[in-house]
């Protein structure tokens, strides 16, 4: 029993639970959970201020990591061999289907919440200083999701594949000089064939999501050098904060003891600078209003998580993931169509190849990773920063009219048909 | 606050796990396990004893499915359709029942989607029969299975497929070339057809469009020829057979069984006998080809069929397009042509030609094989309705050396032309004459021009 005890007690090597000390050694002496602060800020934790967009977007990709690891095990990257797995899959792997629908789903779901969290940070202000270059992490983030969820188009092999990323690379080749050489190295080619298919799969596979990781290990450990989730700097109505501190009461199950803790804290320090530090500072009376991460911040977390599969996981038992025809270089569906996230680049280009192809998108990711430099108004409250919210509500609103448009509205030859009215195309 | 939060992690942990058996239960629970599972009863009321029978019906559920790199496919139908090689099996019900009559195309060599269409790696039955969106190729109507055969058998005659053979005449000889692209020869204001078999065109949809173009497919420019109900159906089996599949060497081997009788047919269509003689019987401006077998190797007669300018320089043959299997089954019959065959052949064609009269030739079958006559008819009638055209049809050649010259032609075969039209103000007419500078030489324009002037010179002497 004692053995038992010793083993058990050098693995998690902390105090009980029901401590202080043990909640906080729980977080900062384990490698995973360390990147949470032992405390964190009451406000920070309630559904409404973050949506928890951040933590979906990442459990949709611990999701795609896991069905994606398990797909490559029945994947060829090979012209008509791939195409032949999509329907091994479909029609003789066990839970084939089911697996690859949770990809594509929870895929164009990390699409949409990375999104939706760019649109969050954006609204709280929490780009500006110190975050600022944070910001810019996110920005590439999100290229690379899209950059990711691009090249696992492709992978199908299917019609739907082929043409969508033949229109894709083809709005990337209107990019003055570069443009067509760009298009080349991406294709191996100069028309999507075997040797782009093996290129995207090299680059979905391989590094892409090794560049994602990357990113996001430096993206997670700047929020938490940066003093964790951004807090509402402007002050609390009083009746807010009073449902604030209701989160860890002493009434609720774990006993909290905020009073007399400070006398026999203890500070672990690696070096004693002098200096301001760059990062957020906790003053004794914000200090008041933290609660320990576990378990306040742990059990919110694993609700996302199980929320974000479970829906995935709902969408993949009865929606299944599209499949086309085998590709086919020499039947040109119309119209042909991008992927959704792109189909606003393709309205713009319908219009004007160079604008829409390389201006717009140029100039949007370009003001996106300027944003926190640009916008030099210290407020963060929504208030005072009336403009730019308006200007970046614009922005999401004509992107999603734009999509809409190039979704539902674009029938043959990219003529404007409601969706509503079914067009036979091709009289012969 | 947080005990709620708990259990709902709980509840959720619950709702996933219950999502992922509920994935499990339908991935366990595919629709060929049942039929497996009647089939091994039906299996088991054969069997004599109780032992055997619960020997057939311990055995596992499993896919079953043929392999066939060569053909490019994977059959799984056998996985449901268990008795197709069981001939105790002959009067089960379906989706048991034996299949009789395949001969030499056993299922474990050819499987089953070559001849019968549907999709061979799907396991559900909509999606195996092909009837399901983004499936190109449903299960073939009885009625027009048999035209999978040319899919293989490319060339000559299909036993007891007559209508292939006749399907691919009407096509070569009607001048559908004109219009439509087969395996890169042909116009380009039709829709090319080398893929015409793996497209989704119903059997019903292709007849009832060679009957009547306009009835299937509204404002189509195809001409009605008014082909008869069999001729419709011998075409809707030729292009049901159109795939640029490509086949392993097993089954290439297949595409003909290219013998001496379809040689002696080509021998006769090509009009060999105008230059050639077998044992001194026939024309004399090329040579006597009585022997020529051993004379020459196998590769030599192929290439010189190929391209007869390449082994002699100067030739005056022309290159007759002959596709490989064609080419073989001409030197089979030349293995063993003899003097009389040549005169039964000759009975029709008294004299041997001049070469101007060769050349002639060259060009009625330049005009036949590229379509031409599609538009302008076997005779040069022209008559084909164009609406909008001037005249309302396609204009006849008969007189055309009135109004122009013989480079004019020339030019205006090299470079097409739109016709002229009746209301400016109307749509364009949908025929129009193709620019053929990039199909055919100059040589074989020329030819054309000089069959077309042969024409004219006859219709000015019968005057």
């Amino acid at each position: 029993m004692n053995l038992i005890r010793e083993i058990w007690q050098s693995i998690v090597r902390r105090d009980p639970l029901s401590t202080d000390k043990g909640k906080s050694e729980l977080v900062f002496l384990n490698v995973w959970l360390h990147v949470h602060p032992a405390k964190v800020k009451k406000e920070n934790l309630k559904f409404t201020h973050s949506f928890y967009l951040g933590f979906i977007t990442f459990f949709l990709f611990l999701i795609l990591l896991t069905t994606g690891i398990a797909l490559m095990c029945y994947y060829r990257p090979y012209p008509p061999q791939a195409y032949q797995d999509m329907k091994d899959l479909q029609f003789v792997v066990f839970m084939g289907p089911f697996l690859r629908n949770m990809h594509r789903w929870a895929a164009h779901g990390m699409v949409v919440c990375v999104f939706l969290h760019m649109c969050r940070v954006f609204y709280t202000g929490s780009y500006k200083k110190p975050r600022q270059f944070n910001w810019v992490v996110g920005i590439l983030l999100l290229l690379l999701t899209l950059g990711l969820s691009f090249t696992g188009y492709l992978l199908p092999w299917d019609q739907l594949a082929y043409w969508a990323i033949t229109v894709g690379t083809n709005i990337g080749s209107y990019a003055p000089f570069i443009g067509g050489q760009l298009r080349e190295v991406l294709l191996g080619g100069h028309t999507v064939g075997e040797a782009a298919l093996l290129r995207f799969y090299v680059l979905h596979v391989a590094v892409l999501p090794s560049l994602i990781i990357l990113l996001t290990i430096v993206h997670f450990w700047r929020v938490r050098k940066d003093g964790g989730l951004s807090r509402p700097v402007w002050k609390l109505k009083p009746e807010m904060t009073e449902s604030l501190v209701t989160i860890g009461a002493p009434d609720e199950m774990v006993p909290l003891n905020v009073a007399s803790a400070s006398k026999d804290k203890t500070y672990g320090l690696m070096e004693v600078v002098t200096g301001k530090p760059i990062f957020e500072t906790v003053t004794p009376e914000e200090e008041a209003d933290t609660v320990f991460s576990y378990p306040y911040a742990f059990v919110r977390e694993a609700v996302v998580l199980m929320a974000t599969v479970t829906t995935i996981m709902t969408m993949s038992l009865f929606l299944n993931a599209p499949l086309e025809e085998l590709a086919n270089p020499a039947k040109t569906p119309n119209p042909a169509k991008a992927p959704w996230y792109f189909l606003g680049l393709q309205e713009l280009v319908s219009h004007s190849a160079l604008l829409g192809g390389v201006v717009a998108p140029a100039l949007m990711v370009l003001a996106l990773i300027a944003i926190p430099y640009i916008d030099r108004n210290p407020s963060r409250r929504p208030a005072d920063r009336k403009l730019i919210l308006w200007l970046f509500a614009f922005f999401v609103v004509a992107n999603l009219v734009l999509i809409v448009v190039g979704t539902f509205f674009r029938g043959p030859g990219w003529a404007l048909v409601p969706p509503w009215v079914h067009v036979v195309s091709g009289a012969e | 606050m947080e005990r709620r939060l708990q259990q709902l992690f709980f509840a959720l942990s619950l709702v996933a796990l219950a999502l992922i058996l509920a994935a499990a239960w339908q991935a366990n629970a595919p629709s060929w396990k049942t039929y497996q599972k009647n089939f091994l009863q039906l299996e088991a009321q054969g069997e004599p004893n109780a032992v055997a029978k619960a020997a057939v019906l311990a055995t596992p559920p499993q896919i079953h499915q043929t392999l066939l790199p060569g053909l490019q496919r994977v059959d799984r139908c056998t996985t449901c359709h268990l008795g197709v090689d069981d001939p105790t099996m002959k009067n089960a019900p379906e989706p048991f029942r034996y299949h009789a009559g395949l001969g030499p195309h056993i299922s474990s060599r050819f499987g089953c989607t070559i001849c019968h269409g549907g999709q061979g790696l799907a396991t559900e039955k909509d999606a195996a029969h092909g009837n399901v969106q983004f499936w190109q190729t449903p299960l073939l109507a009885r009625d027009y299975i048999r035209a999978s055969c040319g899919r293989c058998h490319k060339e000559g005659d299909v036993p007891d497929v007559p209508e292939l053979a006749e399907g691919r005449h009407l096509f070569e000889t009607q001048g559908c070339r004109g219009c439509h692209k087969l395996n890169g020869v042909g116009g380009s204001i039709g829709p090319d057809l080398t893929e015409e078999g793996a497209s989704h065109r119903s059997p019903e949809w292709l007849e009832g469009h060679f009957l009547a173009p306009n009835a299937v497919s509204a404002g189509s420019a195809m001409p009605n020829f008014h082909f008869t109900k069999e001729q419709a159906r011998d075409l809707t089996y030729y292009m049901l057979s159109l795939t640029s599949e490509e086949m392993g060497t097993y089954f290439s081997s297949m595409r003909s069984i290219p013998g001496p009788a379809y040689g002696r047919q080509l021998f006769v269509e090509k009009n060999c006998v105008s230059c050639h003689a077998i044992g001194g019987v026939g024309a004399k401006s090329g040579p006597d080809l009585l022997g020529v077998t051993k004379r020459h190797s196998m590769e030599w007669l192929d290439e010189q069929l190929v391209n007869p300018e390449l082994v002699y320089p100067g030739s005056a043959m022309p290159e007759y397009d002959l596709e490989t299997n064609a080419r073989k089954a001409l030197v089979a019959f030349l293995a063993i042509a003899t003097p009389d065959d040549l005169k039964s052949i000759l009975s029709g064609k008294p004299r041997s030609l001049s070469p101007e009269e060769i050349s002639i030739e060259a060009g009625k079958q330049d005009f036949s094989r590229f379509g031409c006559v599609g538009c302008h008819g076997t005779e040069l009638q022209g008559g084909v309705a164009n609406p909008n055209a001037q005249g309302g049809e396609v204009p006849s050649l008969l007189h055309v050396s009135d109004d122009y010259t013989k480079d004019e032609v020339i030019a205006i075969i090299r470079n097409g032309r739109v016709p002229p039209v009746d209301n400016p103000a109307g749509p364009p007419p949908p025929l129009y004459m193709p620019s053929w500078k990039h199909v055919l030489s100059d040589e074989d324009i020329n030819r054309i021009a000089d069959y077309l002037w042969s024409k004219q010179q006859l219709k000015k002497e019968s005057w």
